[in-house]
């Protein structure tokens, strides 16, 4: 009985001490803030692992065909190279001041070790269901799923691509 | 009045969704858009079973098409307009 008791006053604190702080307003939100290295850890590995598990079993089809990198190349010049960078540039205005800052994706990750088909499915289910609170765009809800392989198979091919490659295959006809 | 009301409550939503929904065609995007410089690609180290330079090769086919139809539909307005100023010209005999 006595251990509910403190468990309960626990809860009670716990959620005095959430409200103070929502309701106090000294939580700074504004983006050239960044987080402290324990919070960015575990938004981060939340993120991850929510990405890895909900993209685990989608299907991935055949990404070779250039139809599909010629439509993709497109859709990202105009969709996504303001946040995620063009072959050989460095930073934009978006990449600079967003935060989280969105990567890079002229570079290739390896990082994080994955095959790639997981990288496909994980390219595929951010860019159909968006990422909360990060500046990520839901795009499925207005591109159908060939679109958004599309991309993903321009993505695939991204690092390896020079600034002139870039430029004819996504130049609109 | 209330007619009226309910009208522009069921119209702006409408015209609303129907902005949204064309905002995200391809077609919208040209506005932007440059045309591909195929004078830079490079076939000596192209890997013709590569899928970028199929889809580059693809992209600059296209592109020369396009550009052979836009000069023939050109020719076709010149045929078209001197025969046109030459009716011009009867036309003008006639008065």
């Amino acid at each position: 009985m006595k251990t509910i008791k403190i468990l309960l006053l626990l809860a009670v604190l716990g959620f005095a001490f959430a409200a103070t702080i929502m309701y106090s307003g000294i939580v700074d939100v504004a983006a050239d803030e960044p987080h402290g290295d324990l919070v960015y850890w575990l938004l981060e590995e939340t993120r991850e692992n929510s990405i890895a598990n909900a993209a685990k079993d989608i299907e991935v089809p055949d990404l070779s065909d250039p139809e599909l990198l010629l439509a993709g190349g497109s859709d990202y010049e105009f969709m996504c190279a303001s946040c995620h960078l063009k072959p050989e540039q460095k930073e934009s205005d978006m990449s600079v001041g967003l935060y989280p800052a969105p990567p890079n994706l002229t570079i290739a990750h390896d990082e994080h070790n994955n095959d790639a088909k997981q990288q496909a499915r994980k390219y595929y289910w951010v860019i159909k269901h968006g990422i909360k609170a990060s500046g990520m765009p839901a795009w499925g809800k207005t591109h159908d799923d060939k679109r958004i392989w599309g991309m993903v198979a321009f993505l695939e091919r991204l690092p390896t691509l020079t600034p002139e490659q870039y430029q004819i295959l996504t130049a609109i006809d | 009045m209330k007619t009226l009301t309910k009208i522009a409550l069921v119209v702006l939503p409408a015209v609303v969704l129907s902005l949204s929904a064309n905002a995200h065609d391809p077609s919208m995007h040209v506005k932007k858009a440059e045309k591909a410089d195929c004078s830079k690609m490079d076939h000596s180290k192209m890997d013709m079973k590569d899928p970028v330079a199929m889809a580059m090769m693809k992209k600059c086919a296209k592109q020369a098409k396009h550009a052979k139809k836009a000069m023939k539909m050109d020719h076709g307005d010149m045929k078209h307009d001197s025969k046109k100023s030459k009716e011009h010209k009867d036309d003008g005999h006639d008065h």
